[in-house]
């Protein structure tokens, strides 16, 4: 039996092949641990004609528990300028976390959700605290502590 | 619909659990400069803060007798103490724990629930009800909006659990208790069923929005919520208690007869009251009640055999 992660990300992989939603394109499923795909905004907005890079990494808890998600950061990448965005390409979003995860999500949707942040952005600036954070975070997003990223919540 | 008791306050620090001996953890407040903290540390906060929430013990654990649960109270408050003494003489004489990590509602009520088809007179009856119960269920998700994809996985393993009642497992055996209790110890069994039954009671609440709506309120703010929200938030997000909404559309859809009884040690006699969620069609002589034990926050198992009986 294959395990239930894998079992998932197939079906998912089936129909992401079957087509993608505007703007959302799969760059790279080669393997059950990452998935990267492009994100690009449509219409107007603060990120028109710009390209991002999501990445996302698997373990054998999804989709019981979320996927770690972040924006690709390297010599060609950059991740978008947006409160909610950490310059290392950290994502603060409710539905990426523990309390706002649930099994009903899927890769395709956590896209979406992230076009949309992207798409209502009215203002590009980053986190209020990505001086603090992006020094002591840890580079898999999962990993970083409740407390460390509670601020840009409230701002 | 009438909440028979008080919400119970969420989060840890206000489990009723008794004190155990643990490592302090580190002490974060509003005079907490985070930024002054090692990675290290920053780390270890992390993680005591998952060890909260999910200490160390079983998803399910064995049956032991109610006296291990009285001597953890025994130091502490009186009146649970009755309590639990009223149980015991009420023939609950034992207890199955679930672990406390806000899914042990579902998680108790799906082991009890399987645990009734396996101990029922005439299994294979049982095992085709039961059954066909849950085949139901599936348009009810698709009606709800769910995708197949989503929840095929969990369904095939919560069905499969019910149907190896009759049928042995390819290259195994049937059911039996100890192969029951090492599934829902096994995260990622016990987790999918939990995910399941959480997936039910959220489609019998939006699809039956003007019976549900009214009820569905923020637990900790307390602010009425839109059914949408309030599903994706408290229902189905891992790791959410259940409350009296999420149980009364649970057991509805799975026509489950549920009795729970709330040690809350505020009763002066030491009675407890029980409050009993009762399907209208279904028959008792045919769907014995499981019996859940709450403690504010949390549910455990109530059993009247000993675990020598088993």
């Amino acid at each position: 039996m294959a395990l239930a992660h894998t079992r998932r990300l197939n079906k998912e992989l089936a129909e992401i092949h079957a087509g993608t939603p505007v703007g959302i394109n799969l760059v790279n499923a080669d393997t059950f641990e990452k998935w990267l795909f492009t994100i690009e905004v449509m219409g107007t907005s603060e990120y028109e004609a710009k390209k991002f890079l999501l990445m996302f990494r698997f373990d054998n808890t999804y989709p019981i528990s979320a996927p770690a998600v972040q924006f690709v950061v390297d010599d060609t990448h950059k991740a978008p300028v947006h409160p909610h965005v950490y310059s290392n390409g950290h994502i603060c979003a409710s539905i990426l976390g523990r309390e706002g995860w649930s099994p009903v999500l899927t890769v395709i949707a956590v896209c979406i959700t992230i076009q949309s942040m992207l798409a209502s952005c009215k203002k590009k600036e980053p986190p209020l605290d990505n001086d603090r954070y992006v020094p002591r975070a840890p580079e898999n997003p999962k990993k970083v502590s409740i407390s460390l990223m509670v601020s840009p919540l409230l701002a | 619909m009438q909440l028979p008791f008080e919400p119970p306050a969420s989060g840890p620090g206000t489990s009723s659990e008794p004190a155990n001996a643990s490592r302090p953890p580190i002490v974060v407040n509003e005079n907490t400069d985070i930024s002054q903290l090692s990675q290290a540390q920053l780390y270890d906060l992390n993680q005591n803060l998952l060890d909260d929430a999910v200490p160390d013990q079983p998803l399910i654990g064995p049956l032991t007798s109610m006296s291990t649960l009285r001597a953890e109270y025994k130091e502490g408050s009186r009146s649970f103490v009755d309590q639990i003494d009223y149980l015991i003489s009420q023939g609950y004489v034992s207890i199955r724990r679930a672990r406390g990590d806000g899914d042990c509602f579902y998680r108790s009520l799906a082991f009890g629930f399987i645990e009734n088809l396996l101990n029922s007179p005439q299994t294979d009856v049982a095992v085709a009800i039961a059954t066909s119960l849950l085949e139901s269920t599936v348009p009810m998700l698709e009606e709800a909006g769910f995708q197949e994809l989503v929840f095929e996985d969990f369904y095939e393993v919560l069905l499969s659990l019910i149907q190896q009642i009759d049928t042995p497992e390819p290259g195994g055996t049937t059911l039996t208790s100890e192969i029951l209790l090492e599934a829902f110890q096994s995260p990622e069994v016990s987790n999918s069923v939990v995910v399941y039954l959480r997936l039910v009671a959220s489609a019998q609440i939006r699809n039956n929005p003007k019976e549900y709506a009214p009820f569905l309120f923020h637990p900790e703010i307390g602010e009425p919520m839109d059914t949408r929200e309030f599903c994706e938030h408290f229902v189905e997000a891992v790791g959410k208690e259940a409350d009296h909404v999420q149980m009364t559309a649970l057991t509805r859809a799975l026509k489950m007869s549920v009795n729970v009884a709330y040690l809350d040690g505020r009763s002066h006699t030491g009675k407890v009251d029980f409050v009993e969620f009762r399907d209208p069609d279904s028959q008792l002589e045919n769907n014995p009640p499981i019996t859940l034990l709450y403690r504010p926050g949390h549910y455990d198992i109530l059993d009247e055999r000993t675990a020598e009986a088993l």
